[in-house]
């Protein structure tokens, strides 16, 4: 094959010069400090963004906190209201958005992955799933609010956890097909010789094996649509009263974030501040207790 | 390598530098291939292929990287049928069936004909698990009779000693070595008629490799074993009877110590002294 270059004893090019290959050292050195130095740079920039947010929630958020945000609904300003409501329906909503959602995902993501790879029909929903990905999240609230609210006369409850579940499908379709994919075909091929049929491939082995990687993606998915309210505006659009039904207009936290931060009633933004403070810990709990969970199981 | 080991190597030169295992007669055919070809797409990647794998003996499938060896031992258990435009042509007869025929059971035929892959496969989930997962694909056990059927697989694999105390723990977790043989528990719990060995100890430290081997030399009192391996000691150790091939075609074969000391081809002769390859 290459016995001519090996016969010849000699290496190609010019002889070794110990000062040159010193020289080349040290100009490696030196792109070498020149590029961590920029990447520590972007890292403390973006850290310093995320800090500042947290700092300025928990300074002003916690002011505000007590055991009546808890205990009361929303009142008129003045009154020592609450939060309750709109931290049940944020809980209701975020919960069966995601039930809803999360089972359509799983099966896409796997469709795509596992059943069809190569076909046209799989490339469209792929395309169509990325695009819907990156919707505005409005869009998604009109949608809901032309197939949902328009036709049955009134905001509700049950919408808005159906645009919340629009948002989470795409989310979970990437994340399950991405997961699958990393799956090494050495494993799918030992569950097959032992005569395995496919589904049984999929659910026993597969599932098993991007478990970590599909339940991070449910958990993005939960923590994306925890603090939207573009789409809850024209679906449940929000409630100052206390509601549970989901055949009526339901509270939420970040619609009334949205309502309270823009108000002129100083209790009422303080309420905001909580509200929003409660929302990020809360989102921030879920990630703790997932990677938890997942460690456990491992 | 250690000196005492180089110097048997020596000592034993007259052979290609090969140890071979006592002439065993070569038994009837538990799988007779005829006439078998294989397409990836357009490209031709077994020509006419005739070759018997006796009952309950080793066949060793040797020659150099890409000359069909993994190709025919992947179409013996239609492990191809995953992959579109992947097909095969001709005869590789068991029980009077067909196994390339399009209409056979794939699933049945699995669990007649097991395999172990290069690399060990341990599914995520517990040792246990691992054994239990493929027997429940073909039989309904009570679970006395699984306990009972997964120490019998893990002793056959001679690993039952190492893992009995922590069966429920994850596979994963275990040595390169162990999870390969892990691989032929779970494949001997299935009770298949033939194993097919696809380099099982190319990605294994020696001392496991040994212990490979000599499961592979206990294992063929019950199972018919097909083994492709890069590895000519290990060709020459295992198997009965040997099988060269070189692009696609089938060169040559005999039992292990005639193709080891007096093959008919030439390119056999180049191939197993070290000339090519």
């Amino acid at each position: 094959m290459s016995a001519t270059i090996a016969v010849s004893g000699t290496v190609p090019g010019a002889a070794k010069n110990i000062a040159a290959s010193v020289q080349l050292g040290r100009s490696r050195h030196r792109t070498n400090t020149v590029v961590k130095s920029l990447c520590v740079l972007a890292t403390a920039l973006g850290l310093i963004f995320l800090a500042s947010i947290l700092f300025t929630l928990i300074v002003r958020g916690f002011g505000g906190l007590s055991t009546t945000v808890f205990t009361k609904s929303t009142l008129p300003p003045g009154s020592h209201g609450g939060l309750l409501n709109a931290i049940i329906g944020s809980l209701i909503q975020t919960c069966i958005g995601t039930l809803l959602g999360t089972p359509i995902g799983l099966m896409v993501g796997t469709y795509l992955s596992e059943y069809a790879s190569g076909s046209k029909l799989g490339d469209s929903v792929r395309f169509v799933s990325d695009v819907l990905l990156s919707a505005p999240s409005i869009l998604i609230g009109l949608f809901v609010y032309a197939l949902m609210v328009a036709p049955f006369g009134g905001f509700s409850g049950i919408a808005g956890c159906v645009a919340l579940a629009v948002i989470v499908i795409p989310i979970v379709v990437r994340t399950t097909e991405d997961m699958l994919r990393l799956i090494p075909v050495a494993l799918r091929e030992a569950a097959v010789a032992l005569g395995a049929p496919k589904w049984k491939m999929i659910v026993m082995v597969c599932y098993p094996a991007a478990k970590q990687g599909i339940v991070t993606g449910i958990l993005l998915a939960v923590a994306r649509v925890a603090g939207e309210t573009a789409p809850l505006l024209f679906t449940s659009l929000g409630n100052l009263n206390w509601s549970v039904s989901l055949a009526k207009p339901m509270a939420s936290l970040p619609v009334t974030i949205y309502q309270y931060a823009g108000s002129a009633f100083e209790d009422w933004v303080q309420l905001a501040w909580v509200g929003a403070l409660l929302i990020t810990f809360g989102v921030l709990a879920i990630n703790i207790a997932a990677r938890l969970v997942l460690r456990v199981g491992k | 390598m250690s000196t005492t080991m180089q110097e048997a190597k020596m000592a034993d030169n007259s052979h290609g530098g090969v140890q071979v295992r006592s002439a065993t007669a070569i038994g009837a055919a538990r799988i007779a291939i005829s006439d078998l070809d294989f397409y990836y797409g357009a490209h031709k990647a077994l020509k006419a292929i005739n070759l018997n794998l006796p009952d309950k003996q080793v066949t060793g499938m040797i020659g150099p990287s890409g000359c069909g060896k993994s190709t025919l031992l992947r179409v013996l258990n239609r492990m191809y049928d995953l992959y579109p435009g992947q097909r095969a042509e001709g005869k590789a007869m068991m029980d009077g069936q067909n196994i390339v025929d399009p209409a056979t059971d794939l699933n049945a035929l699995r669990a007649r004909i097991g395999m172990v892959f290069q690399k060990p496969t341990p599914f995520p989930m517990s040792i246990y698990e691992n054994i239990a997962f493929g027997v429940k694909l073909h039989e309904k056990l009570s679970k006395a009779a699984m306990d009972e059927r997964v120490e019998w697989s893990l002793s056959r694999a001679a690993l039952w000693g190492e893992v009995k105390d922590r069966l429920n723990s994850p596979a994963m977790g275990m040595s390169g070595g162990q999870q390969q043989r892990l691989c032929i528990a779970r494949t001997i719990a299935v009770r298949p008629e033939v194993i097919l060995l696809d380099e099982p100890t190319s990605a294994l430290d020696p001392i496991s490799t040994l212990k490979i081997e000599e499961l592979i030399d206990e294992l063929k009192n019950d199972f018919t074993i097909a083994i492709v391996t890069h590895n000519m000691q290990q060709a020459a150790r295992c198997a009965d009877q040997v099988a060269f091939f070189y692009l696609g075609e089938m060169v040559e074969v005999g039992p292990a110590e005639q193709i080891f000391t007096a093959p008919k081809e030439k390119r056999t002769q180049e191939y197993v002294t070290g000339r090519f390859g």
